[in-house]
């Protein structure tokens, strides 16, 4: 299943190139850890070691500036994805036994538990929080014959570190929390302790807090010592 | 509490058995049959072919629209990839649930 998965990622990805708007969207969650290989090229990396889930997620950033109009649905119907519309609440996701697409836009002001609407796109977004802090710091890889954009690994690890804490299934957050953990590793690994430092230095001391905190449980002294 | 691999396990069985309805009614969703032409002394004629029951009956369509017909032949592509989707989901939910058979807590 496993290259079935990644081939099929690769396909959605070249066709939202190929309609223009790739460039609108950051993949965030679980599967950056799968191109993460690519920044990690001179290290020790195994993507394996964490667990990857069906969902592939798509931050967009700035819903205003998509100029194509694209029906997502329709570009990705032949390839056999349904489209399901979460009845309580009206999100859209795209269901497809080897991945789950979802649309993601970061949630600004007060919450308002309610779809964002991307009628360019044919589909709605889930608006969520510290989303921002994702896009801030970003890096692209290198695809065929495009580029794909990505949240800097030290923003997705803090950013893990942040979330893990307020999710409500305890193994989720396990995992989470062992994700940021890795990447952060390996991030130290590769001499990269001081992008740690100034990413974690730039946001807010609640933040901070809570990231030591996450840290404390797992007693990762190697990484405590870089965001002291 | 269950362990970081059961609880991802039992979310993606949780995703499977969504996506089995989905798939069985997406299938219910698209057009009985297919559309069959029979040319009888150089003219064409259009029949659609669906099963009822053990039989399958041709039914006279008189000439039918561009549209309809590739209405028709998009929705008999799409069957054949949801069936062979839904087979693969059927196959995944075996295997989660199989998988989360087991008390260790992993």
């Amino acid at each position: 299943m496993e290259k079935k998965q990644s081939e099929l990622c690769l396909e959605i990805l070249t066709r939202f190139h190929n309609a223009g708007i790739l460039d609108n969207f950051i993949l965030i969650g679980s599967w950056c850890v799968y191109f993460y290989k690519d920044y990690f090229s001179n290290v020790p990396y195994i993507d394996q070691a964490t667990l990857k889930t069906r969902d592939l997620d798509f931050l967009i950033n700035d819903p205003s500036k998509i100029r194509n109009k694209v029906d997502i649905p329709e570009l990705l119907k032949d390839l056999g994805f349904v489209t399901i519309f979460n009845r309580s609440k009206g999100y859209i996701k795209l269901d497809h036994p080897n991945l789950i697409l979802e649309f993601l836009v970061p949630e600004k002001g007060k919450s308002i538990n309610k779809p964002y609407p991307l009628p360019k796109l044919g589909l709605n977004a889930t608006p969520l929080r510290f989303l921002n802090f994702l896009s801030s710091n970003t890096i692209k890889i290198r695809m065929k014959g495009f580029y794909l954009t990505l949240p800097h690994p030290a923003n997705f690890a803090l950013h893990k570190l942040i979330i893990f804490q307020r999710r409500l299934k305890k193994e989720k957050a396990i995992k989470d929390r062992n994700v940021a953990i890795e990447i952060l590793k390996i991030l130290i690994n590769k001499g990269e302790s001081s992008i740690i430092k100034n990413v974690f230095n730039s946001i807010p001391q609640k933040w901070q807090k809570k990231i030591r905190e996450g840290l404390k449980e797992s007693e990762d002294r190697e990484i405590l010592e870089v965001l002291k | 509490m269950r362990g970081v691999i059961k609880g991802v396990l039992a979310e993606e069985l949780e995703n499977s058995l969504r996506m089995k309805k989905e798939y069985d009614e997406v299938l219910g969703k698209l057009p009985k049959g297919c559309i069959s032409i029979k040319k009888i002394k150089g003219h064409e004629y259009y029949y659609l072919v669906k099963r009822e029951g053990k039989k399958v009956k041709h039914i006279y369509r008189g000439k039918i629209s561009g549209k309809e017909k590739k209405k028709y032949e998009e929705a008999k592509i799409l069957r054949a990839k949801y069936r062979q989707l839904l087979s693969q989901v059927k196959k995944q939910i075996r295997f989660l649930r199989s998988s989360l058979r087991g008390k260790e807590a992993i």
